[in-house]
């Protein structure tokens, strides 16, 4: 009786394991196309015309080195990137999937269409495109975009987004919002979003500039077999692009939102004790920014301190610094970031009509109730508020050996 | 002999109250509030805890005068032969009614969020399937099962939040009060039944090992399911800001495929497992309750038997709502303006005629 009992009860166990396979979900993993990057381009009327990355899985093999390319790129006209899926088909064998999904890539032209935003909603509807993805604007179309892109020695291209993205975003050349900044900042309607700028086409010779990062993607001279350049931010308002920040607006905008992580920036200053020459620093943020606000007046008014921690890297003037020329150093960075920050917020003011510096967020805790907020018109009421930025600079290490010779005794 | 056995002990009774209760944060109850409510739904929680606090002290205080008389006993010995039949059958028909339309729910969140491909049916039978066993083994399986996998489940949701927590930004909790204090206050005060489970909790109280697990059962499982409920909302808050959350359908389950853990980037999968055990707990309770009301409306003893049948008509029920995304949060919103004022005045009526009958004076 007891043995008729344990038997029937392994047996339904043993039934139970069928159900382990998933029935009708079940796919097997090398039956799948996985799609890295999505990109999306203008089409004919109301089309898109869509690219995919995809990726070869074969290559992450240790064994038995494949002769596959690593990667397929494909671009057809479609409705939306949903159905793209099924599209593909005609020319993919295996079943597209997002599930590794690394990056949607918008060209330009299509992210300065006001249509733009519903395309963008089809992210929210397809459950394998998550919200932690990165969007890339790209200058040229997406699909030259993808073809130029040719990465030397990251074959494997999904860790070449990963990668290049996770270090542009270190050195804050291009900014840390993610697809769900996209939609609840347009959602909220109070401020501006950011979005990493790139392209392949290098205007010829590239630009002058005085510093190193008042660059846009493709200003950069840069000579060799990478052309990619990921430099700069795009601008969306409304969900609609409407303009780019080059890399030093893009720093300056890191250390003024505290919602965007600033990493360690290397960057240079002309030279207080000699013109000819730049200093090169490395900028830190160890305290957070003090935002206040005061909406009682007729012009509202911020002031913002911004602490910045500074390394002094290499000083061509060949200055040993002492306590007073740090003091007149110091002033001279703060001067300096001030002009540019005033620069760029008067820009964002009068240019963009809106902020990404995450201030709604602090305005938030001024008012009680959403309606209350909603009211006071925030993106509308920024363009003519009055902004008091200060900069506080502490100076750190002057590098590993702090002293310097004095050329004219070594020349001598 | 051992007069304990087959009976729940506090710790079971604990984690019953805590996976039914807590289930319901990672469904679309938030999803309702934040329509109305916005940020504000959080506050909206803490109103309605302290509001719950007045039937759950009333009922509590009426069970425990009782010694060993669950709910039924009480309503018919309270309120005569026909009212209490009466209000038995209106408590079966809501508690049934919610059954449906939240085996609905979360077959809707399973085809949707993680088996697109699979037919509606076969995965209603199979979650109301398990739960049905469960209930069908009666409630010390429920219980034990219930303790076993707390820990687990704490665990993980814990895992979820603190990921959350560190991801999200505590200044999209901003403007504090949403849609302002009227709606909160409106919101907070028809919304109570949340709580409502509560009184089901009376029915089961012959299946515990004393009075005194009960009361004790009651107000931790209440501190702790308010606790949990405060701080998951204010999670998915700053997460996903004030805006986007209205959008959500499911926040819970957008929230772990937002997070990662650590170089770990599709995490829902293995939040999913854990989320499904307390669901089977959670309908195999409510299926037990279902049955126990129905066994005491038509003096039923052995009401075990009635659990496959009910469950296949919470199926063919359940499977009636075209796009439940929308029809079901409709329904849920009557149904929980139905249930808030029974949630409200029964233990009041019940108290007020134990008063009268002087039950408390013994």
């Amino acid at each position: 009786m007891k043995n008729q009992l344990c038997l029937r009860q392994f047996l339904f166990l043993i039934s139970m394991l069928l159900m382990l396979s998933g029935c009708w979900d079940q796919t097997n993993i090398d039956k799948r196309a996985y799609v890295v990057a999505i990109g999306i381009d203008k089409g004919e009327d109301n089309k898109i015309n869509i690219s995919y990355l995809i990726t070869n899985p074969e290559l992450s093999k240790q064994e038995g080195a494949s002769s596959e390319p690593a990667y397929e790129i494909i671009t057809f006209p479609t409705n939306d990137l949903i159905s793209a899926k099924n599209t593909a088909n005609s020319v993919i064998a295996k079943e597209i999937t997002y599930n590794m999904l690394g990056v949607i890539i918008v060209s330009e032209e299509l992210a300065k269409e006001p249509e733009f935003i519903r395309y963008m909603y089809d992210v929210t509807k397809d459950r394998e495109i998550k919200r932690n993805k990165t969007m890339i604007i790209t200058k040229e179309d997406v699909k030259t975009f993808l073809t130029e892109n040719k990465p030397k020695l990251e074959t494997r291209v999904h860790k070449y987004f990963e990668f290049i993205i996770e270090n542009a975003k270190n050195a804050g050349l291009i900014p840390d919002f993610k697809l769900h900044s996209y939609f609840s900042i347009t959602e909220s309607d109070a401020g501006l979003f950011l979005s990493p700028y790139a392209t392949t086409e290098q205007v010829p010779g590239g630009k002058y500039t005085v510093g190193e990062d008042e660059l846009l993607a493709g200003e950069l001279n840069i000579e060799g077999d990478s052309n990619t350049q990921f430099l700069g931010s795009a601008v969306f308002k409304e969900g609609k692009m409407i303009g780019t920040l080059n890399g030093e607006e893009t720093r300056l905008t890191i250390l003024l939102n505290e919602t965007l992580e600033m990493g360690e920036i290397y960057t240079t200053y002309s030279d207080p004790f000699n013109q000819q020459y730049r200093i090169s620093t490395r900028m830190m943020k160890r305290d957070k920014n003090e935002v206040k606000m005061d909406f009682t007046g007729y012009i509202p008014v911020i002031d913002v301190t911004v602490p910045v921690y500074t390394d002094i890297l290499s000083t061509h003037s060949m200055e040993t610094f002492d306590n007073g020329k740090i003091e007149q150093l110091k002033l001279h960075i703060e001067d300096e970031i001030n002009k540019k920050l005033n620069n760029l917020i008067k820009r964002t003011q009068e240019e963009f009509k809106g902020e990404p510096f995450g201030w709604a967020l602090i305005a938030r805790k001024k008012f009680w109730t959403r309606h209350d907020f909603e009211k006071f018109d925030w993106m509308n009421t920024y363009p003519n508020m009055k902004v008091n930025v200060k900069v506080m600079v502490t100076i750190g290490t002057f590098g590993e050996q702090s002293k310097l010779p004095d050329l004219s005794e070594v020349r001598d | 002999m051992d007069h304990t056995k087959g009976k729940l002990g506090f710790r079971e009774f604990l984690a019953i109250i805590i996976i039914t209760f807590g289930t319901k944060l990672t469904d679309n109850t938030p999803t309702g509030l934040f329509n109305k409510v916005g940020s504000a739904a959080w506050i909206t929680i803490i109103l309605m805890c302290l509001l719950a606090i007045i039937p759950i002290y009333l009922l509590t205080k009426v069970i425990t005068a009782y010694q060993d008389q669950n709910l039924v006993d009480i309503i018919y010995h309270l309120l005569g032969k026909y009212v209490g039949f009466f209000v038995i059958f209106v408590l079966w028909l809501t508690e049934t009614y919610s059954i449906v339309l939240s085996s609905s729910m979360y077959t809707d969140i399973i085809e949707t969020m993680y088996f697109v491909r699979t037919p509606t049916l076969y995965i209603y039978i199979i979650l109301i399937g398990v739960a049905a066993y469960g209930a069908k083994k009666g409630l010390e399986f429920i219980g034990s099962t219930a303790w076993i996998t707390l820990v687990g489940l704490n665990l993980a949701l814990f895992v979820v939040l603190v990921l959350t927590f560190y991801l999200g930004r505590l200044s999209y909790l901003f403007p504090i009060l949403g849609n302002g204090i009227g709606e909160i206050i409106k919101e907070g005060a028809s919304n109570a039944s949340i709580f409502g489970e509560f009184l089901y909790l009376g029915f089961i109280v012959t299946s515990l090992r004393s009075n005194n697990v009960y009361r004790k059962g009651i107000w931790t499982g209440f501190l702790y399911v308010s606790f949990i409920f405060i701080l998951s909302l204010i999670a998915y808050i700053i997460l996903f800001d004030y805006v986007s959350i209205v959008h959500l359908n499911y926040p819970f389950h957008e929230s772990i495929r937002y997070i990662q853990l650590g170089f770990l980037t599709n995490v829902e999968s293995l939040f999913l497992p854990f989320w499904l055990v307390a669901s089977f707990i959670r309908f195999s309770f409510y299926l037990y309750i279902s049955a126990l009301l129905f066994g005491a409306l038509f003096k039923i003893n052995q009401f075990k038997y009635l659990v496959p049948s009910i469950a296949i008509l919470i199926i063919f029920l359940g499977l009636i709502p075209e796009a439940p995304v929308f029809s079901l949060i409709n329904f849920r919103e009557k149904l929980v303006y139905i249930s808030t004022p029974i949630f409200y005045f029964l233990p009041l009526l019940l108290w007020l005629m134990a008063k009268r009958k002087g039950v408390f004076k013994k």
